[in-house]
Parts: structure tokens; C-alpha cells; sequence
């Protein structure tokens, strides 16, 4: 098994392991949890689609001569996606940690199934 | 169990499609597509070493600056939502004050993580890191002293000021693109001569964008944290 | 051309500034913010134009000097134009609506608002995937800000769920992406289409591309994954929702537009499934919704359902897809919009709420002309999109298609519709409706707006410009100088319909001269009685001169599009006149349901012709054979609607009976005719189609309702309601003589469609406007009315002598020509039944004209005086024609038969002086000479009366008084009434001919949707937790019939 094999199938599994989270737990702060154990799922997942096995990252530093360099580092894009996503996703958990917290203040509740008000 | 079995069936059901995925990843063994012209044209194109950065700053800049855009915005969204009223400001619960180890320690500390992130973003071009890293690193230098001392607080002011004109700076760094070199050069890098590969002032306005990056992410990550450590009402 | 970039770069360099700028004050930043928005919206306008006037030709637009797929690129065509320009003004009016809103909740709300713009912009520009990721999460965080951002419980619980489903989606989005660019090396958009098309076979692409386009349909709130969307409907601000709506919809529903291509044929097979499905669900959901802005929600939902079926359908819809998929998202996107900054303005939380602006014609003028665009009425966008999306549908066989888009818009109308009573109809609340200057400005916009777009975009789809827009612009005109008092207007519509008749008339042939005849001259008549009103009469005027437009439409129009959109102007305008009526509100609907489901009969019917001969002419008809039974059965259908044959009648006698005095003529004597113009053309056309056993069928058809019309109105105790059934049962009688198909046949048919709207329009206005000055519509509580109008008497009387048949009157003339033709044609079971129904029209129209005009009067209307001058003016120019028609019927009739002759040789009527005779195997059969009819029925009655006169010289007048019988008074007063329950006996025998099979039939069917819409919409059970499980097994589900099985 190599390396990118390993990371894909923890990616996976931690995709897998997010939602369960999100389906099953009832705390509002647990879910948005499962939702970044998703994210980072989703990250490793696009990571390892880049890795090359056996090459180095993509700077051009003493380590890469520049005329071969295509030949010796791995994917460049995968990282800068995931670099973004990250970013992203950072933004968003905040964001959502923020509506928990006037949530709660409102009813003082972190379940999920306090906030049915609106339905039908 | 009743309860769980639907999660459970979902979840198996997920599973089932990630497994095809798993089981028909081949792995690579060349660069192909645009990776590879990436890999070939990136350092004579830009005159960056790293190559994620010369993607994230410059080919792919607008989708950064989408990236500064979504942070600014949930930095100010979190200001918006968790907007308390003047009066009520004080009276918070006292907390308990920090460790003397965390306060002597943060003051030792504190200096350094600011540099090392100031570090991380002027970098960007040359080494692993970037101006999202390095941001992050002086953010983490505010919340140690959040930390150390209950009572600390960042100047608003000063804070929002730079994180406006940071941004606004990159604009206009992505907008002299479209005046100096044309309508389709919006975030070229190649505004600033690109200079000698491998250096500091290399690189064209990479290590100028990362910077303004670092400046930004750092009060706007700082900002969110002095939002939400705040009491509310 | 301004570059594309600066959209980008003004409104991220003033979502940056703003915060800075704090200090300047809140006017300065929200000036700023406005000039960004104006500044966006300038840019993509002058792009607009630069498409539609200059011819410019798409451009790229790359950033960083390099070229995709190195770099990202933005892409500047007509569509993207379009849609920028509607984003960025509706966002702009958006503004304007909300910027108080806004300013209250801090300047960070106003930084939010420019860069949800910035993300749309972006969204509908970018054609590079993973940017759309990026500008899709920029879009979502804004809004989910926007929601939150008042802080009450509902806007940050909707806020939360959405986040939740928006996450989810932009996981799947990403895992999407990674899959695709593993197989493809680009993320352009361009490259990847190519590069998966070429690419043959994989999983991970088939796994990579299905998840890339969910994520994306998730987004667009599709059923079932989207309870979630429902209540951020609901639970936002209004001015957000409309947002949320009308601009951000419209954004991602490009953006499906753009990655669709990737889609192999079965996922894309799978979108158009989930689209009309969540067409259907989200309306059917919707019938049941109280709660205004959920309803409001349902309907956006429901209307995006209908846009990813059209974009998915792209392939079929061909060189028509822009039309389409632009008439229907404008439509929606401006009807939305107005619709939730109306409910913004009006503040009500229930549809039932919003009684309140009943005294506000401008703001129900708005309400109309939102729903009317919704629903896709003329003139707006949506009817001619959704008339061409019915027409290519069926070019391509797609019939469960059509079906559920006709069912689904059905369902629209009734929930719409129920709405727009209850705003006219309920009792008036006290509340009053604040209306702020700053948000009405956008709904005045949005909704001239929805006028402009109507009439380029209906001309786009009409080829040959032959919708006459001139009359419709008079309606237009008489709305807005509907605060002048009514004898000007009343006057103005007189002119205008004369006017258009003396233009119209002499190009007419004499089938269409007749049908032109009778909506004319009813038009002018029956706005006589007009001038008895006093005031203003807000809203009278426009809509029945729309009603009016529509029928003049029908005659005018030669092809499918023409007769349809007519169809539909009279039909709205027809229910706009009848929901004027004191109880009309649950009639007032039923009637337009019937309507619109005949309508949409019509339209399926047309397009199923269409496609067949791919003409688009009325007369192609004809050439109809593979569809031909389907064609005819789904046309008589629609026209029956309106002539209310039995099965389908249910709507009549409400509509009919509540409807004003002086309207009840117009929807009675006139409207129904439009259904005979309709069926006769279809006869006409498909006369030779090997349709003969229909014409059988619609010939028992007519005879029962005829029976069954008159008997039910024999048991009427409400006077209107009684001349309402027996509308029913004379359009019987027509539709009988239409389907006998013989030359004398179709001449009892017109002359029944002239004289039923000769002496019902007689009846009508006499007993309305009796009606009127008694304020009952009850026969029991009327009597002994001959002696204070003696004129209405003498209307009833001639009229009722006409109606039932009996010489000398026309409606003689009627039965010789009915009888004459059945018993030629052989259909002497029918004829009997037709007989026998003639004979229990005597029963009504007895006891019509004994219990109002005969026995003693009621006390309290003892002081009657004569009805007003205004009504009788019209019945006895009616009076007049009709005693001329009756002596002299040859002078219509004479060239209607020829002009039939080519048409149905057989069985025609011989003129002789005035005499007619009909001949079998060329012996003589029957003959009828009206003029000597007249002559001596007039002599005899002219003696009779004399001789009565003289034998009662010397009766003396006896004064009624009061009688009590004994101690005490019945319980129920009118039990005691001579004419209350007068056919009780008839009814015993005949009751269970009238039993309410038909209405318990159709309440049924209402009933199983009310339930089933009430049961599952608990589906939606507002946990964020079970909207997750709604949303991955939406993605599984349909993962695994893609997929074909599990592995």
C-alpha cells in the first residue's frame, strides 16, 4: 500500500466518519464538528490526488533542476485548490459557530431539535 | 437503533460510492495537463520558485481574491451578527487572570510569532507558506495575549483600517494589471519587473500581494477572535 | 466596452473601503454603495446593449496574462449579459427596497450586500470551475449573513439549516471537482466538457461529474433536498427572500446551465425528472400554505423546478431554448421579487391577512399582475414561453411531461387565485398598510417591467407579429384612468367597442361575422346598464374590456398562438368580472380553475396538432390523423369548459348567480358563446379526421345536460341561479345541434347562439336588475311585482316566451330547426330527451315569471318603483331585435346555411319567401314560416287580450291585506311562500337526476389534493438533522439508479 492509497482511504473514511456526525449527532456544535471532519476528508482526499510517488514538493529550490522539473514534483494545482479550500472552510465553520452562539442565546438550547419553528 | 438505522443506511450508502472511487484511483506517475505546463512554464512565466504560490497568487489569482473576499466577509459577517450594545460592554463576568507562566511566557512569545508570520508571507514566493499562513501565525500571536490577558483589546481602528486598505490595495495591484498591461492581464504579477529568480525582491508582486494577504488575514482572523471572546449582552 | 473585471474589482474595492469610511457617516457610505451598485449595473447594461443593438460578438476575458487553462477566464456573451443586467438591477432595486434595513442592522449589512453581488456577477461570468466553487461559497456566505444578520430566532434558525445543506453541497462540489480535474488536468470549464466527452468510460469521472452537478442542484433547492430552502424562505426578511429568489436562483441556474454539458445523457434525463418533480411537489405543497412568505417560497421553488427541467431539456428545446428559458426566468424573477417586497410592504403574515390592502387598487393591481405572470396569463414573458416549451414537448412525444407542467399549473392557480379572493372578497380588516415610499419604488418598477418584457418577449416568439397588442394598451389605458367617474369610462368603452367593430366587421366572413355580432352588440348592451352606477367603479372597466379584447381576439386570430393567447386574456378578464360579485369568492374560483384547465387542454390539444402537421394554423386542424382522436378529445374538452356542458358545468350557476347585475349578462349571453366559436371551428376543421363516434358522444353529451340543466333549474329558489342552469342547459342544446353535423343542425346551432344571447341577456339584465333594487336574490321573497314594473314584466314575459320555444318567438324557430335536424340524422333517443327537456323549461320559466311578477306582493315592497331606465334600455333594444329575428330569421339564416353548404352538404334548409322547408330524399319534410306565425300569433293574442279586457271591465280591485292564519307564524317564513320548493312533487320523481354527483365528483378530487399536499408536506418536519438525511439520500437515491444497482 502506498502512500497515496493510505491518505485517500483516510480521506475517505473521515468523510464518512463526518457525516455520521452530522447524521446522528444532536448538538449543534457536533454537527458543524462532523461537517469540518468532512471538509478535512475532502481536503486529504484532494491532496492525494495530486502526490506523485517518489517526488518532491512543488518549489523550485536547489533540490529541482528547473529544466526537469515537471519530472520531479508533484501536482501543484490539488494544493493551491485545497489551499483555498481550507481558507473557506475556515470561514464558513466560523460563521456557523457564530449562528450557534445566538442560537443558543435565544433558547438556550444546543439540540438540534429545538429549532423546528419553521416547518411544513 | 431504530433511530440510527436510517444514519447508518446513508452512511453505507456513501460508502458504496466512495468505494468506487477508491477502487479506480490509479496512481499517478507523470504530471499531465495543466500541471505539467505549470511545472515547465511557471518559473520563467512568474519568476516564483514556489509553485502553489505562483498558482494561488497570480494563474489562479481570482480565485484568491475570492479567498480574501469570503474571509473578509465572515470576519465582518461574525462582527455583524455578534454586535453587542455600547452600554452593556463592561459588564462582563470577571474572568479568572491567566497563569503567570502564560502571562511571562506570551510576552516572550508574542514578538516572535508576529515575525515568524511576517516571515511565513514575505517568503511566500520562495519557500513553503504564504500570506493565508502567515495571517494565521500573527492571528495566533493576538489570541496568546487574549489569552495572557483578559482585559486586552485590539485597537479596532487601527485594525480595520488595514485590513480596508490592504484589500483595496490588491485590487488596485489586480486593476494596474488591466491599465499597464491590458484587459486580460487583470493580477498579472508582471507589473513589477520579476527580478532574480530565487530572491526576496523576486517574483513580480507576489511577495506585495502575500504581504497585503498576510496583513489582512491576520487582523481579520484577530477580529474574529475579539468577536467571539467577547460576552454578549 | 467597460471591461468585466471592474464589475469585480468596484465592488471589492467598496465592500473594502466601506468599513473604513465608518467615520464619514451613514450617508456617505450608503451613497457610496449606491453609485457601486449603479456603477455595476451601467456596466452590464452598456454590455447588453452592445449585444442587442451593436451585434457584438462573445468575448474572453482572461486574467493574469494567460490564457485557460493556465489561468482563469471570464466569458462576456448575450446570455451572460442578460442575466448580469437582471442580477445587478434587481439587486439594485433590492437595495433600495431593503437599505434601511440595511443601515439599521450596521454598514456591515451594506458590505455584505455588494460583495452577495460581487459573487453573482462572478457566478454567471466565470467559466472556470473551481472559481465557480469559489464565487458560489461567496454568494452563500453573503446570503447566509444577510438571513442571520436581524438576529430573531427564525432568520438564524433558517440561517443555520441553510448553511448546513450549503455546506454539504460544497463538500460534494469539491469532491466533484477533484474528480473531474484527476481525469481531465484543467479546471476551464470548456476543456473539461471536451475532455470528459473524450475521455470515454470512468468511474471516477461518472462518480466525479454526478456529484459536481448534484452539488449544484442542491443548491438550486430542488425537491426533496430542500426543506431546508422553504423555511429560509420563511423565516428572512422579505427584502432577502426576494433576493434569494429572484437573483441568487437565477445566478445558479446558470451555473447548472454551465456545468450541464459535462452530464452524460441519463444524468441529464435524471435533472429533467427532478425538475418537473419539484414543479409538481412544490405546487401541490403550496395548496395548503398559509404562512405568506412560505407560500411565496413554495411557488420559487416550484418555478426553479420548471427552469432546470428547461435547462436540462436544452438538447430538445433547441434553437427556442433562450426564449424559453429567458420568458419564464423573467417572468419569475420580477413577478417573485415584487411578490415578496409587496408581502414586505403589506406585513401579513397569513395569505388571508392580506384582506388589508383591499382598499389600495395600485397595490392589488401589483398583486394581479404578479400572479398573472406567474401563472403565465398574457402578456406576460411566461405565457409564450411556456406556450413554445408545451409545443416542442410535444414535437418530441414528451406527454407525461406536458402532463405534469399542465398539472402543476393548475395547482398554481388555484392557490394563487384562492389568494387574490381572499384579498377582494374577505371581510376588511381594520389594520391599515403603511407604504413606505423607498420599498413601493422597486414594486412599481418590477412591474411595468413585467408589461415591457411581455410585449418584446411575446413578439420574439411570434414570428409573424400577429398578437395585437392595441387592444390590450387600451386596457392598459382604461387602468390607469380608472379614477375618472364611470359615465366618461362607460362612455370611452362604448366608443372604443363600436369603434373596433366598425374596423373588424366588414372583413369578416359570416360565421365570424355572427360569433363578432354577438360579443360586439352584447358588449354594447350590456355596458348600457353602466350608467346607473354612481362613483367610479374602481376596476370594472379595464377588466371586462379585457374580457372583451379576448373574445374580439378569438375571432381575429388565425393561428394556435393568436386563439390561445385571446383564450387566455378573456378568461382572466372574464374572472376578474365575475369576482367582482358580493359571495363570488369560492365561484369566482372555481370558475378559473375550470378555465385554466381548459385552457391548458387547448394548449396540449394545439401542440399535439402542431407537432403532428408542424403548422401553426388554426385550419391545420384538418390535417391532423395519427393524433386526431386525442387532438379532438382534449380540444372539446377546453371549449366545453366554457360552455359548461355537463361533467364540467359545476362552475356556471355560482359564477353566473354572483356575479353583478350587469355582469351576469356579459359572462351568460356573451362569454359562453366563446366556447360555441371554439368548438365550432374545432368541428369544422376535424370534421373529416374520423372523429364521427366523438361527435355521437358529445351529441348524448348535449342532450343530457340539456335535461339535466333544465330540471336543476326547475328546483332553483334563486331567481339568478335559475336562468344560470338553464344557460347550462340551452348550451346543451347547442353543443346537441353542433355534434348532429348536418347543415340544418349547425343552423339550430347558430341560431340557438344568437337567440339564447338575445333573451338571456334579456333575462338577465331584467332579473339583475330586479335583483339589484330588491337587494334578494331569493324568488320567495319576491311576488306581486307586475303592477310597480310593469316593464320588467313585459322584459320577463317576452323573454321566457322566446327561451321556451313557443311561437311566435325566435326561440321556435330554434326547436323547428333542433327536431328537424335530429329526426333527419336519426338520433330520435337523444331527440327525445332533447324533447322532453323542452317540455321541464316550462317549469322554470313559469314559475320565474309567476313567483317575482304574480300573487300577492311582500309588504316591504309595496313602495317598489320601476328598475332603473339604464337596464331597461338595453332589454327592449333586445325586445325589438328579437320580435325582428323572429318574423324575419331568413335574412341570418339564409346565408349561413350557405355558408355551411361546402362544409356539411347534407340536410339543408330551402328558403322560400320567408318560409324555410326541409326535404328528405327529396320529398318535402317540414315546413316553417315565421312571418305568418308572427302574424297570426299576434292577432290571436291581440284578440285574447281584448276580450279579457272587455269580459273584466267591471271586476273590482280588491286591496290585499295581511292574513294571519292562526296564533302563530311559521318557523321558517318562506315555507309559507307559494313559490318555495314549487316543484317539490317533480322532484320526487326526478330527484335522483339532480343529486350533486358531479360536484361531489370534483370536491373528490380537490379534496385528495388538499390532503395529500397536507400530508406530505409534514415530510418537511423543520429539523435541520432530517434535512440532512433528506439531502444525502436525494444524492444516494438517484447515485444508485445512475449507477444502475449498488456497486
Amino acid at each position: 500500500m502506498n502512500i497515496t492509497t493510505i491518505v485517500h482511504i483516510t480521506g475517505f473514511a473521515l468523510i464518512l466518519i463526518g457525516f455520521w456526525g452530522m447524521l446522528t449527532q444532536k448538538n449543534m456544535i457536533k454537527i458543524i464538528l462532523g461537517l469540518a471532519i468532512v471538509e478535512t476528508g475532502v481536503q486529504l482526499v484532494m491532496v492525494a490526488f495530486g502526490f506523485i510517488d517518489g517526488r518532491t514538493a512543488p518549489i523550485l529550490d536547489s533540490a529541482v533542476e528547473l529544466s526537469k522539473a515537471s519530472s520531479l514534483i508533484v501536482d501543484p494545482v490539488p494544493q493551491a485548490l485545497v489551499l483555498t479550500a481550507i481558507v473557506i472552510g475556515v470561514a464558513v465553520n466560523a460563521l456557523m459557530l457564530t449562528f450557534v452562539i445566538r442560537l443558543y442565546q435565544q433558547k438556550k438550547s444546543l439540540s438540534i431539535n429545538d429549532y423546528k419553528d419553521l416547518k411544513w | 437503533m431504530i433511530k440510527r438505522l436510517i444514519p447508518l443506511l446513508l452512511v453505507i450508502s456513501l460508502f458504496f460510492i466512495l468505494l468506487k472511487v477508491a477502487t479506480n484511483v490509479a496512481p499517478n506517475y507523470d504530471l499531465t495537463g495543466v500541471a505539467k505546463t505549470y511545472a515547465e512554464q511557471g518559473a520563467s512565466d512568474l519568476g516564483a520558485m514556489n509553485l502553489v504560490t505562483a498558482i494561488v497568487v497570480t494563474y489562479r489569482g481570482l480565485d484568491t481574491l475570492g479567498e480574501v473576499t469570503v474571509l473578509f466577509m465572515a470576519g465582518t459577517g461574525i462582527a455583524l451578527l455578534l454586535r453587542r450594545k455600547k452600554k452593556k460592554n463592561d459588564s462582563g463576568i470577571k474572568n479568572r487572570a491567566a497563569s503567570e507562566i502564560l502571562k511571562t511566557g506570551s510576552k516572550l512569545l508574542v514578538p516572535i510569532i508576529t515575525m515568524f508570520g511576517a516571515y511565513i508571507f514575505i517568503n511566500g514566493h520562495l519557500s513553503p507558506g504564504g500570506g493565508f499562513q502567515g495571517g494565521a501565525a500573527i492571528a495566533s500571536a493576538v489570541m496568546l495575549m487574549f489569552l495572557a490577558d483578559s482585559s486586552f483589546k485590539i485597537n479596532h481602528k487601527v485594525f480595520v483600517l488595514i485590513e480596508s486598505f490592504s484589500g483595496i490595495f490588491y485590487v488596485l495591484i489586480g486593476v494596474l494589471g488591466l491599465v499597464i498591461l491590458g484587459a486580460d492581464n487583470f493580477l498579472d504579477n508582471r507589473i513589477l519587473p520579476l527580478g532574480t529568480f530565487g530572491t526576496i525582491l523576486s517574483a513580480g508582486t507576489i511577495p506585495l500581494i502575500y504581504t497585503l494577504v498576510g496583513l489582512k488575514v491576520g487582523t481579520e482572523l484577530a477580529s474574529i477572535l475579539d468577536n467571539m471572546k467577547g460576552e454578549l449582552e | 466596452m467597460v471591461n468585466p473585471i471592474y464589475i469585480i474589482a468596484i465592488l471589492l474595492g467598496l465592500g473594502f473601503l466601506l468599513p473604513s469610511i465608518n467615520k464619514a457617516g451613514i450617508k456617505v457610505t450608503v451613497t457610496i454603495f449606491f453609485l457601486g451598485i449603479i456603477a455595476v449595473t451601467a456596466i452590464s447594461y452598456q454590455w447588453l446593449s452592445a449585444f442587442l443593438i451593436d451585434g457584438q460578438q462573445a468575448v474572453q476575458i482572461f486574467t493574469a496574462g494567460f490564457k485557460p487553462p493556465m489561468s482563469i477566464n471570464l466569458q462576456m456573451g448575450l446570455n451572460e449579459a442578460v442575466l448580469i443586467t437582471l442580477i445587478n438591477f434587481g439587486a439594485l432595486l433590492g437595495a433600495i427596497y431593503s437599505f434601511k434595513y440595511f443601515a439599521e442592522n450596521g454598514i456591515q449589512a451594506l458590505v455584505v450586500f455588494l460583495l452577495f453581488i460581487l459573487g453573482m456577477n462572478g457566478l454567471v461570468l466565470t467559466r472556470d470551475i473551481f472559481n465557480i466553487f469559489v464565487f458560489l461559497e461567496i454568494t452563500s456566505i453573503a446570503t447566509y449573513i444577510l438571513i442571520g444578520m436581524d438576529l430573531r430566532l427564525k432568520s438564524l434558525s433558517a440561517g443555520f439549516k441553510y448553511m448546513i445543506a450549503g455546506g454539504i453541497a460544497s463538500v460534494f462540489l469539491l469532491l466533484g471537482i477533484i474528480l473531474i480535474y484527476s481525469k481531465t488536468g484543467t479546471l476551464n470549464l470548456d476543456g473539461m466538457i471536451a475532455a470528459v466527452s473524450a475521455a470515454g468510460s470512468s468511474q471516477i469521472l461518472f462518480v466525479g461529474v454526478f456529484i459536481l452537478i448534484f452539488s449544484v442542484v442542491i443548491e438550486l433547492k430542488v425537491f426533496p433536498a430542500n426543506g431546508w430552502a422553504l423555511d429560509v424562505y420563511e423565516g428572512s426578511d422579505t427584502g432577502i427572500s426576494a433576493m434569494i429568489s429572484a437573483t441568487s436562483a437565477t445566478a445558479l441556474l446558470f451555473v447548472l446551465y454551465k456545468v450541464l454539458p459535462l452530464a452524460s445523457i441519463d444524468l441529464t434525463k435524471m435533472i429533467v425528472i427532478i425538475g418537473v418533480l419539484t414543479f409538481v411537489v412544490s405546487n401541490l405543497f403550496a395548496i395548503m400554505q398559509k404562512s405568506t412568505n412560505r407560500l411565496l417560497g413554495y411557488s420559487s421553488i416550484g418555478q426553479i423546478g420548471l427552469l432546470v427541467f428547461v435547462i436540462a431539456s436544452k438538447d430538445i428545446l433547441g434553437d427556442n431554448f433562450e426564449k424559453i428559458f429567458f420568458g419564464l426566468l423573467i417572468s419569475h424573477f420580477l413577478a417573485k421579487a415584487g411578490l415578496f417586497w409587496l408581502s414586505g410592504i403589506v406585513k401579513a403574515e397569513k395569505i388571508q391577512d392580506w384582506v388589508k390592502i383591499k382598499k389600495h387598487p395600485i397595490l392589488i393591481f401589483m398583486f394581479g399582475t404578479f400572479i398573472l405572470a406567474l401563472m403565465g396569463f398574457p402578456p406576460f414573458p411566461s405565457l409564450a414561453a411556456k406556450w413554445s416549451l408545451v409545443m416542442i414537448l410535444a414535437e418530441n412525444g414528451s406527454f407525461l411531461w406536458i402532463s405534469l407542467v399542465i398539472l402543476a399549473s393548475i395547482l398554481e392557480v388555484l392557490y394563487l387565485f384562492r389568494w387574490f379572493g381572499y384579498i377582494l372578497k374577505l371581510e376588511d380588516s381594520e389594520e391599515k398598510v403603511e407604504k413606505p415610499q423607498h420599498q413601493l419604488h422597486p414594486v412599481y418598477i418590477v412591474t411595468l417591467l413585467l408589461y415591457v418584457a411581455g410585449f418584446y418577449i411575446t413578439r420574439s416568439f411570434d414570428a409573424g407579429l400577429s398578437i395585437n397588442f392595441i387592444p390590450l394598451a387600451f386596457v392598459g389605458i382604461l387602468f390607469l384612468i380608472d379614477f375618472l367617474p364611470v359615465y366618461i369610462k362607460n362612455t370611452l368603452v362604448m366608443i372604443a367597442v363600436s369603434y373596433y367593430g366598425y374596423i373588424l366587421v366588414p372583413g369578416l366572413d359570416t360565421l365570424k361575422l355572427i360569433f363578432a355580432l354577438i360579443f360586439l352588440v352584447g358588449g354594447i348592451l350590456t355596458f348600457i346598464p353602466g350608467y346607473s352606477v354612481k362613483g367610479k367603479r374602481i376596476g370594472f372597466y379595464p377588466v371586462a374590456a379585457m374580457m372583451y379584447v379576448g373574445l374580439i381576439g378569438l375571432i381575429e386570430a388565425e393561428t394556435f398562438f393568436q386563439f390561445f393567447f385571446a383564450w387566455e386574456i378573456m378568461t382572466a378578464g372574464s374572472y376578474f368580472l365575475i369576482l367582482r360579485g358580493k359571495r363570488s369568492m369560492s365561484h369566482a374560483l372555481s370558475y378559473i380553475l375550470f378555465s385554466a384547465g381548459g385552457a391548458y387542454l387547448i394548449l396540449f390539444g394545439f401542440a399535439l396538432s402542431g407537432a403532428e402537421t408542424g403548422s401553426i394554423l388554426l385550419t391545420s386542424l384538418s390535417e391532423v390523423h395519427i393524433y386526431a382522436t386525442m387532438v379532438f378529445i382534449l380540444l372539446a374538452l377546453g371549449f366545453m369548459t366554457k360552455t359548461a356542458s355537463i361533467g364540467l358545468h359545476i362552475w356556471l350557476p355560482g359564477a353566473h348567480a354572483e356575479a353583478e347585475s350587469d355582469v351576469s349578462p356579459m359572462v351568460s349571453a356573451v362569454l359562453l358563446k366563446a366556447g360555441v366559436f371554439g368548438l365550432i371551428i374545432l368541428f369544422i376543421a376535424m370534421r373529416n379526421n374520423d372523429v364521427s363516434n366523438l361527435f355521437y358522444i358529445l351529441g348524448w353529451v348535449g342532450a343530457i345536460t340539456a335535461l339535466l340543466g333544465n330540471l336543476i333549474a326547475s328546483f332553483q329558489e334563486d331567481a339568478k341561479k335559475l336562468l344560470a342552469y338553464s344557460s347550462i342547459a340551452q348550451l346543451g342544446y347547442i353543443l346537441f345541434a353542433l355534434a348532429i353535423m348536418t347543415n340544418v343542425g349547425w343552423l339550430a346551432a347558430i341560431w340557438y347562439s344568437i337567440t339564447h344571447f338575445l333573451y338571456k341577456a334579456l333575462l338577465f339584465l331584467a332579473v339583475g336588475a330586479i335583483v339589484l333594487k330588491l337587494k334578494t336574490h331569493k324568488m320567495y321573497e319576491m311576488g306581486g311585482l307586475i303592477k310597480k314594473m310593469p316593464m320588467s314584466f313585459i322584459s320577463v314575459l317576452i323573454g321566457i316566451i322566446a327561451l321556451s320555444g313557443v311561437p311566435p318567438l325566435a326561440g321556435f324557430g330554434g326547436k323547428w330547426l333542433l327536431y328537424n335536424a335530429f329526426i333527419l340524422k336519426g338520433w330520435y333517443f337523444q331527440g327525445a330527451i332533447i324533447a322532453f327537456s323542452g317540455v321541464v323549461a316550462f317549469l322554470y320559466l313559469f314559475k320565474l315569471i309567476y313567483s317575482i311578477f304574480l300573487g300577492p306582493i311582500k309588504d316591504k315592497h309595496r313602495k317598489m318603483t320601476e328598475v332603473s331606465v339604464w337596464y331597461l334600455i338595453p332589454q327592449y333594444l333586445i325586445i325589438a331585435t328579437l320580435m325582428v329575428l323572429s318574423s324575419k330569421p331568413r335574412m341570418i339564416l339564409e346565408k349561413v346555411g350557405l355558408y355551411f353548404k361546402e362544409i356539411l352538404p347534407e340536410n339543408t334548409v330551402v328558403w322560400n319567401g320567408d318560409a324555410a322547408s326541409t326535404f328528405v330524399n327529396g320529398k318535402l319534410f317540414g315546413v316553417w314560416d315565421p312571418f305568418y306565425i308572427m302574424i297570426i300569433v299576434c292577432v290571436m293574442f291581440a284578440v285574447l287580450l281584448g276580450f279579457l279586457l272587455f269580459a273584466s271591465r267591471k271586476a273590482t280591485k280588491v286591496e290585499m291585506f295581511n292574513i294571519v292564519y292562526s296564533a302563530e307564524r311559521p318557523e321558517s317564513p318562506q315555507t309559507a311562500h307559494f313559490s318555495y320548493n314549487m316543484f317539490s312533487h317533480y322532484r320526487k320523481a326526478l330527484g335522483f337526476l339532480v343529486l350533486p354527483l358531479v360536484t361531489n365528483f370534483w370536491n373528490f378530487i380537490t379534496d385528495l389534493f388538499h390532503s395529500s399536499s397536507d400530508f406530505f408536506r409534514k415530510f418537511y418536519n423543520g429539523n435541520a438533522q432530517v434535512y440532512i438525511m433528506h439531502i444525502i439520500g436525494f444524492v444516494v437515491f438517484f447515485y444508485f439508479i445512475l449507477n444502475g444497482g449498488i456497486f
